[in-house]
């Protein structure tokens, strides 16, 4: 009875532990049969009753769908290194841009140095959760709407999109500083700008520099698809493939676009490697 | 005359000059910099990004954003196909995420260092899968199971199961990198065998750090399910594409809008999920 004397002493009798176990157990059985029943009738709506089973055939139907994309499309790699380039330049601007836009969210929705509580920092994680929580390509959409096709929508859709992560690691970051700087830049009559430049800047740096560098890598890959609703880069390459059918240029593509995020990973690796 | 014996020397009439940076270390660090400037103002002339009309930009978005898409028409969201094609998008990512981490459970064990079977082959291997999966953009794998399955919720459901399973591995293989291997090499020593080892040794440590990241990969996974409709796969992205080609503005608005709220309950309840399992440690 190893139980009861060891929680005898914390007051608990052997009753009361049984009792919180059974409570357990049942609250566990409890939500697997809600996840499980969750399972069954998804997969009824999705998979059984909206997929058109006789279009896709039998086992060998789909295998030689899948054929189609087996294979390299040699005559595309000349015209695939230019929008190779553009999509890694559309990813360095728009996590340049991004960092910029970061700078005020950051600065006001770090509860410690936030300017007035009461409406910069609410305001701030407002910026921080929207940028978030839509989509790059409903951004892109949006972008492509106001100023037209071309590169700079997609450099403004990541930018956008990448404010949101950078800035709440960013103010995660100075939340957690050490105040010494801060007080001291404060006793020499340093102002709220002067407070953020030589105080906390120099304190986060290494660490937002390597957010920024993983947020860089992130975006890559995001701009490799933003061509898909006509913001330039591989992406648009991808979708003409599609559309003409050419199956085994569209693997060459995607080739394409593993190649660039391995480098952007290889150099992203390097980077934050050598910094810490 | 080194920089250190100049400074001595000018010490005596003016107050020593401080630097952040010395010698070697600034000529990097500057370096740096220098080339970071540069690949930005070349990207600037490659992608011919013209600077001056930025600025107007500004005005023109919110002339747009308060003409075309201001009045919101929220009774396009209430009707009861959206809210069904809502449901559908929560399904999706749900049995996508589900599926995904149904994946990552092995991947993650062989992407392991420590707990692989075979350091030589099933672990560059499972790094490999792991890591093609979550470098292709969910958007195109929905775009080639589109275009093997044909329209529907179910190639939706696939892309996000690599999707899921590509986010979940990394993070789950990095959790088992980082157990406590004293339980591990216990049962060694008791000749247990590694399926063994795995279920009665490393799951029990990483047992909630998992469901925590199973609980996110849900959220993450609602968020990219919101358009995979967008390519054809089913969900409120299918509507979304529709008014977007319609130029139907206030819709999309709506629907964006719609899409905002949705991720932010899901957010919540991930927040709220994870605090719980995270207290039942």
């Amino acid at each position: 009875m190893t139980a009861s004397s060891d929680t005898a002493s914390f007051g608990l009798s052997t009753e009361t532990v049984l009792v919180t176990r059974r409570r357990k157990r049942l609250v566990s059985a409890i939500v697997t049969t809600v996840l499980l029943a969750l399972v069954v009738w998804s997969v009824d709506v999705t998979v059984v009753k909206d997929t058109d089973w006789e279009r896709i055939g039998s086992v060998g139907n789909v295998l030689e769908a899948t054929n189609r994309f087996i294979g390299i499309d040699v005559d595309l790699f000349p015209t695939l290194l230019g929008p190779a380039i553009e999509t890694l330049l559309i990813a360095c601007l728009g996590t340049f841009l991004g960092v910029i836009i970061c700078i005020p969210a950051a600065w006001f929705g770090a509860m410690n140095i936030t300017p007035f509580k009461p409406i910069t920092y609410p305001l701030a994680r407002l910026m921080m959760t929207l940028s978030r929580s839509v989509h790059e390509i409903v951004w892109a959409l949006f972008f492509v709407a106001v100023m037209g096709l071309g590169a700079m929508p997609g450099v403004f859709a990541i930018a956008v999109r990448s404010v949101g992560f950078i800035a709440k690691m960013s103010a995660e970051a100075i939340e957690d500083i050490d105040h010494g700087p801060v007080e001291a830049i404060r006793a020499v009559g340093g102002g709220p700008f002067q407070v953020f430049f030589y105080a906390v800047l120099p304190q986060v740096l290494p660490q937002i520099i390597g957010v920024v560098i993983f947020e860089w890598e992130i975006n890559i890959r995001r701009s490799a698809i933003l061509g898909l609703v006509g913001a330039g880069g591989l992406g648009l390459v991808f979708f003409r493939q599609m559309n003409t059918f050419n199956y085994h240029g569209v693997t060459t593509v995607i080739l394409a676009i593993l190649i660039i995020i391995l480098l952007g990973e290889a150099i992203s690796h390097a980077i934050r490697r050598r910094m810490i | 005359m080194t920089p250190r014996d100049m400074s001595i020397a000018t010490a005596a009439e003016a107050p020593r000059e401080w630097r952040r940076f010395r010698y070697p270390h600034s000529l990097v660090s500057y370096g740096s910099w220098l080339i970071a400037f540069t690949v930005i103002v070349y990207s600037i002339e490659y992608l011919e990004i013209p600077l001056d009309r930025v600025l107007g930009m500004f005005g023109r978005m919110g002339e747009i954003l308060a003409n075309r898409y201001y009045p919101v028409d929220i009774d396009y969201i209430m009707d009861v196909d959206y809210i069904g094609s809502v449901v559908e998008t929560i399904q999706m990512a749900y049995l996508g995420a589900l599926f995904g981490l149904l994946i990552t459970v092995p991947l993650a064990w062989f992407a392991a260092y420590n707990m692989t079977p075979s350091r030589l082959f099933v672990y560059p291997g499972a790094r490999f899968l792991s890591m093609s999966c979550r470098a292709v953009h969910e958007t195109i794998w929905t775009i080639l199971f589109v275009s093997i399955l044909g329209f529907g919720m179910l190639p939706g459901v696939l892309a996000l199961t690599l999707f899921s399973a590509g986010f979940a591995a990394k993070l789950f293989a990095e959790e088992i990198e980082a157990i406590d291997m004293g339980p591990v090499e216990a049962m060694w020593a008791t000749g247990a065998n590694l399926f063994q080892v795995m279920v009665f040794g490393v799951f029990p440590q990483v047992r909630v750090a998992f469901t925590g990241i199973g609980i996110y990969t849900w959220d993450v996974a609602f968020r990219a399910a919101t358009v995979v409709g967008f390519f054809g796969a089913g969900g409120m992205g299918w509507y979304l594409k529709r008014n977007v080609m319609q130029i139907e503005t206030e819709r999309v608005a709506a629907i964006i809008l719609s899409i905002i709220v949705l991720v932010l309950i899901s957010e919540l309840i991930s927040a709220w999920a994870r605090n719980v399992v995270m207290k039942m440690k």
